[in-house]
């Protein structure tokens, strides 16, 4: 009797083992296709992560020399009157190309994605693009903006604004909406090119997109964090 | 009669299995790791039959509760992730293969005993 509860226990394991190994043998034929897919993504996101980590840690490093060399200048320029000069002018110059934090009155640019319920066909039209970041920059250089950030990246000579699928890639790093764009400036000549009948703005609003002009004293814009090299030019003679 | 249960329990268990649904890709991981749990129950109640052994009691809370922690241990080590569930596969695997040895012994006894048995009918034929 024993015995046979034995035996009855073992079968009932073995239909649940066999149901289970059978479901399973299923589900993987099943999801085969959409298995090797998710496992290259994952792989990607990995690499990605790794990319990003490595690129940080440069941003570290870079920072940390930075420092370093401005400690070292400064050694230098205390032991030496023409040092002092030259130091005054490197910093005056690093201020031009954009390589310090400033601070000065301005205005303060906030351009937003719509959220207006796509009524047009196009939906494209409701949104940010790089061309309309690009056009905005001019726009404030043209009023003679001395300098300009978009979500803290920091428009330099080699500033590029290109398209990244739904983000839009600034000095190689991505930003999204909103975009908070700072210009350091004569405020009214910069207020009045922004808002200005006809202008930029106009047609951005006409496409429902968010545009909020704001003119503001003290605006801190942060240095450009990237690194300037030049390796093909030479000074001509 | 052992046989005849896991052949029966067997195809019952393919006949289930085609008839229910496919689980998500997800749970399915955790479904492979009590595969392992169950199959290393059940050689572990052939083996303890033949031993005599048997506790019925023993053998149904062994199967649930090894299926259930191993389950447990596979979701922990996704969330800390570090593999344990292959720390509960060596486990069980070594066992399995442990409980096959007492199987295979077990019956090359019984092969040997009949061999040795026809050898001695043999011999008491000759000498007749």
């Amino acid at each position: 009797m024993k015995n046979k509860n034995a035996y009855i226990a073992i079968a009932i394991v073995c239909v649940i083992l066999t149901a289970a190994i059978t479901v399973q043998i299923r589900t993987m034929k099943e999801e085969n296709s959409a298995v090797s897919i998710i496992g290259a993504n994952s792989e990607l996101k990995d690499s990605l992560l790794e990319w990003k980590e490595k690129s940080e840690n440069a941003e570290k490093d870079l920072d940390k020399s930075l420092k370093e060399l401005e400690k070292i200048r400064q050694a230098s320029a205390t032991n030496n009157n023409n040092a002092e000069e030259k130091q005054n002018e490197l910093k005056k110059y690093n201020q031009l190309l954009g390589l310090t934090d400033v601070t000065g009155d301005g205005i303060i640019l906030t351009v937003s994605d719509s959220n207006a319920e796509s009524t047009s066909i196009d939906l494209s039209n409701l949104l940010v693009h790089d061309t309309d970041l690009r056009n905005l920059i001019n726009e404030l250089a043209n009023a003679g903006a001395e300098a300009i950030s978009i979500n803290d990246e920091r428009i330099v000579s080699t500033t590029c604004i290109t398209c990244a699928g739904n983000v839009i890639q600034i000095n190689g790093n991505k930003v999204g909406s909103p975009f908070v764009i700072k210009a350091i400036g004569n405020q009214e000549s910069l207020y009045g090119a922004i808002t200005r009948p006809g202008g930029y703005t106009y047609m951005l609003k006409a496409r429902a997109v968010q545009v909020e002009a704001k003119k503001t004293s003290n605006i801190q814009i942060t240095k450009y964090t990237g690194a300037l090299t030049q390796k093909f030019i030479e000074t001509s003679k | 009669m052992m046989g005849i249960a896991i052949v029966v329990g067997c195809i019952l268990g393919v006949l289930i299995g085609f008839i229910t649904p496919t689980i998500p890709y997800t749970v399915s991981q955790y479904l492979a790791i009590g595969i392992v749990a169950a199959l290393d129950s059940v050689f572990g109640g052939i083996a303890s039959n033949i031993k005599k052994n048997f506790d019925m009691k023993v053998f149904i809370s062994g199967f649930f509760v090894n299926a259930i922690l191993a389950i447990l241990l596979t979701y922990l080590g996704e969330k800390l992730n570090v593999d344990i569930y292959l720390a509960a596969i060596i486990v069980f695997v070594g066992r399995m293969f442990n409980n096959l040895g007492i199987i295979r012994r077990y019956y090359l006894g019984i092969l040997s005993q009949k061999k040795n048995k026809n050898k001695q009918i043999k011999k008491e034929e000759t000498d007749n």
